[in-house]
């Protein structure tokens, strides 16, 4: 596999839409092109963010948020004094 | 009260260049970078400006998923305990918080979305509104969205650009996790016309995301 067509794959593996027998070949060609072929496999990644904000924001809830804020203070203040990862 | 944490950490996730377009925040808050370190740091008031920031978007991919919106909310929530939780495992070398966050709420939501038992009801729904508006994943900008940001903006005229074949079958991949045989089935389309449209489609977005990146 050339290194155009593994990016073609990348692009689509990313969202998910490689059928499985060609998954095969692309994981190969992923050992194959090393840190070359993770660096573009990471910027594909930025294609969720595009499709994401190609859509229009919809309303979300106070109350979920709320009840989000309120879960979360609960679960810190029953494990407290955990480093933060660095 | 605003989060102050004032690092330089952008630095870090420069290395790799993503061709991330995300836009930046209003009124010069902190950035999504010091939002994920307060995160990681277990500061819930970090949380609580990344849900004001990001909720929509988010609320909306799920919706574009599941089509429901009280499923849509349930889910919303679930999916920024798991932000709070897997916080940690975020790296700004492989990518920006925006993107890691979307990568995991579509995770989520197409989980979901298989595991319902109405299924093909939403898929009628959306083949409906794909036949009825075939621009629907285009929309207008307001001038809320312009103040928020423009890149919203081009990053839509750069989808709404895709031929609407093309646009469909990265739909159907996106946002309802399809392989692309099973787009060929879904569309009564040759195998072949679907990876090319596939190919060709994303190529462009990407291309375009590129380019984008380059003008700001």
């Amino acid at each position: 596999m050339s290194f155009k067509e593994f990016q073609n794959c990348a692009r689509l593996y990313v969202i998910g839409a490689l059928d499985p027998e060609e998954m095969t070949e692309f994981e190969n060609a992923r050992k194959e092109f090393g840190q070359k072929g993770e660096d573009y496999i990471g910027e594909c990644y930025a294609l969720h963010e595009a499709f994401a904000l190609s859509l229009q924001p919809a309303k979300a809830s106070n109350a979920i948020k709320d009840q989000l804020m309120t879960m979360v203070r609960e679960r810190a203040q029953s494990t407290p004094g955990a480093p933060p990862p660095d | 009260m605003p989060y102050k944490v004032r690092q330089t950490v952008e630095a870090e996730g420069e290395a790799m260049q993503p061709v991330a377009v995300t836009p930046a925040p209003p009124g010069g808050g902190p950035s999504d970078l010091e939002l994920m370190r307060g995160l990681q740091a277990e500061d819930a008031e970090a949380l609580s400006q990344l849900y004001d920031r990001y909720s929509g978007i988010l609320k909306a991919l799920i919706l574009r998923v599941l089509h429901n919106e009280t499923e849509a909310d349930d889910l919303l929530q679930e999916i920024f305990m798991e932000i709070w939780r897997q916080a940690k495992n975020f790296s700004a070398q492989k990518g920006k918080p925006l993107g890691w966050m979307v990568t995991l709420a579509r995770r989520r939501a197409i989980d979901a979305l298989r595991k319902k038992q109405a299924y093909s009801r939403a898929e009628e729904r959306l083949q409906m509104e794909t036949e009825q508006q075939p621009e629907a994943w285009v929309h207008n900008s307001t001038q809320e969205e312009i103040v928020l940001g423009d890149t919203r903006v081009l990053v839509r005229d750069v989808i709404s650009r895709l031929p609407p074949p093309q646009q469909q079958a990265v739909e159907l991949a996106f946002f309802q996790g399809m392989s692309q045989r099973e787009i060929a089935a879904h569309t009564n389309t040759p195998l072949g016309t679907v990876k090319t449209r596939l190919e060709l489609g994303l190529k462009k977005i990407y291309d375009g995301l590129k380019e984008l990146k380059d003008e700001l």
